[in-house]
């Protein structure tokens, strides 16, 4: 009995964050302070980028220090196969992925929330229309609907990155419509309902900040790490960041021509960028949910 | 006792089979839609970029028999699809379906080999780790899925193919030639465990198995079997094998079609996956059109083959 009180508390307490915190477990702990490590590193870069800030010209060529391996004088994390700063090219990539994943992210929790609300909340027709959509939408591939936008629009990163948002919106609507529904059953927000508050305060005030927002917090890591991957994809299938804007994936796939060589560094050197950086939003969406949410659930 | 309630299922099914027809149109109407929408004429593309007048195009349209409005050519390609013809690729001038029965055969051994793989390294690695979580097993597997879960797999494809041609010497460099090499089955060992390893939802699937499993083995009829020495597999591989088994494969099927696009990039490996970047590469609608029903009709499979074994392992969901 002690500990249903305890959960009791849990979801309406303010002060709850904390004490999930120091009751977590040292790996979700290890795994949330790691990924913010990644995420302050991001948008550190992502700034020195935007400003301009880089040890080097990216498109510099250095013919006499082509394909240097790592700590070689003047370049931190070696040249690539002309010569051209990786470090700097490095940093300069995640000008690629980084605002159009923030507005993907942004739009995917948006419209999940709308959809989710008007799914839990409501019920009834809202609810069928909304796991119609959700399944019209799991049933075609994120990569082949991709493709099949590309061959009608040749869209730029930003619309590739809204399709992408629409495709993600029904996983996040999907868990929010879970979470509603439970809400609804429990007693504040009932006397919520029979004090007469609007539904607008119920619901952006009661259900989806003080309720939510851990679980679209963690959707939002999950999905940033998802937009990596996705313009990492594309930008090395030859649709996405276009030679010689730097993007991880066109890195890697410029990279790869020189690997059989045995000329690993180029190619590496993006890649585990792309490992370091998927990694680390994982880790935070992971530790973040296993510390918040699924202890509230169980 | 009845191992499976066969006749239950054959409800659900029916309502399951009402679903999936529906999504299936839906999907086509989705594909249609974004084509139609596309700015650019087929048409137009296949005079040879002259574009005509209102009249003379009415005219040549009424002369091809292609309908004039949206719906009429939307109901129309439905109409040709359901008779399996998906039209005429514009890049090759080849009917769509020959290219993709040859596709297919090389996508789908692709597709379902990567899936073995999967489920042969999930399967067990959560097993040990449902059953003994504080091993040191346990815990490492845990990080060393999750490394593995990063690692984009176009890299590891080229660290793949170097460290096996080059370094080993086990394969051929280049898959497809003609002539037949030495050890070229193998070969195609290589891109089904790239994907089947690196398509990027193996923590997510060990995770789930595990927990899964861990349920199962706590629960009380579980406990009363062990109790009384019976066959733990016989009373919970239902509920903590074959339910999350099915789960994943329909809820993974979309990622597992969309990392064969890159594997078969990676490899030069000649199924749908190629086919469609190319179509993408070079606007062929008729053949992007064709991949992507395909794969919703994959898709769709997979989930249907989720909700009969459900209904079979649990007849009460078909009182609902």
């Amino acid at each position: 009995m002690k500990m249903n009180y305890r959960q009791e508390v849990d979801t309406v307490n303010e002060y709850s964050q904390l004490s999930a915190w120091k009751s977590a477990r040292l790996g979700d702990r290890l795994s949330v302070i790691y990924g913010l490590i990644v995420v302050l590193v991001v948008v550190v870069s992502y700034v020195l980028g935007a400003f301009k800030w880089l040890p080097h010209d990216p498109e510099a060529m250095d013919l006499d220090a082509m394909m240097a391996g790592p700590l070689t004088d003047g370049y931190l994390l070696g040249t690539d196969y002309m010569g051209r700063d990786i470090l700097t090219r490095l940093i300069l990539g995640i000008q690629a992925y980084f605002l159009p994943g923030l507005l993907a992210v942004g739009i995917a929790l948006g419209l999940g929330s709308l959809l989710g609300v008007l799914a839990g909340y409501r019920g009834g027709r809202a609810e069928t229309a909304v796991t119609y959509f959700s399944n019209l939408i799991d049933s075609l591939p994120r990569m082949v609907l991709m493709l099949l936008v590309i061959a009608a629009f040749r869209p730029n990163i930003y619309t590739i990155m809204i399709v992408f948002a629409i495709t993600t919106a029904p996983t996040v609507g999907m868990l929010v419509k879970g979470k509603v529904m439970m809400l609804k059953e429990r007693n504040f927000i009932e006397s919520a309902v029979a004090l007469g508050l609007s539904p607008a305060a119920i619901i952006f005030k009661h259900i989806l900040w003080y309720n939510c927002r851990a679980l679209l917090l963690i959707q939002a890591t999950i999905g940033m790490a998802e937009a990596v991957l996705l313009e990492t994809s594309l930008s090395y299938l030859g649709f996405g960041v276009q030679e010689p804007t730097p993007s991880w994936g066109n890195m890697v796939q410029a990279g790869a021509n020189y690997l059989m060589q045995g000329n690993f560094w180029p190619s590496t050197a993006p890649a585990i960028a792309i490992i370091f950086t998927v990694l680390g939003f994982h880790l935070l969406g992971d530790g973040l949910n296993n510390i918040f949410e699924w202890k509230q659930s169980r | 006792m009845k191992r499976f309630a066969w006749g239950s299922v054959a409800k659900v099914l029916w309502q399951e089979l009402a679903a999936t027809a529906a999504l299936l149109l839906g999907v086509s109407l989705v594909v249609f839609v974004i084509l139609y929408l596309a700015p650019g004429d087929p048409f137009a593309a296949l005079l040879g970029g002259r574009s005509l007048s209102g009249a003379e195009r009415d005219a040549a349209f009424e002369a091809l028999g292609i309908p004039k409005t949206w719906y009429g050519q939307y109901l129309a390609w439905v109409g040709n699809v359901l008779h399996g013809d998906f039209g005429i690729s514009t890049r090759s001038g080849q009917p769509v379906t020959a290219e993709l029965l040859s596709g297919g055969a090389n996508t789908l051994f692709l597709t379902l080999g990567s899936l073995v793989v999967t489920l042969g390294v999930a399967i067990p690695m959560a097993a040990y780790a449902a059953i003994r979580p504080t091993s040191w097993f346990a815990r490492s597997s845990t990080v060393l899925v999750y490394v593995v879960s990063a690692l984009p797999t176009f890299w590891l494809g080229y660290m793949l193919i170097y460290f096996f041609t080059r370094k080993l010497g086990l394969f051929p460099i280049l898959s497809g030639t003609d002539e037949s090499q030495e050890h070229s089955w193998l070969y195609a060992l290589l891109p089904v465990f790239l994907l089947g390893l690196g398509n990027g939802a193996l923590s997510e699937i060990v995770r789930y198995l595990r927990e899964e499993i861990a349920r199962v083995m706590g629960e009380e009829y579980v406990r009363t079997a062990r109790a009384k020495g019976a066959s733990l597999w016989r009373h919970a591989y239902k509920e903590a094998l074959l339910l999350p088994v099915s789960q994943i494969i329909a809820a993974k099927m979309p990622f597992v079609l969309g990392g064969a696009i890159i594997v078969e990039q990676v490899f030069n490996w000649p199924g749908l996956g190629r086919v469609a970047w190319q179509a993408a590469q070079d606007r062929d609608y008729p053949v992007i059109m064709a991949i992507t029903l395909l794969a919703a009709i994959v898709v769709r499979l997979g989930s249907f083959l989720h909700r009969t074994v459900y209904v079979a392992v649990n007849p009460r969901a078909s009182h609902q």
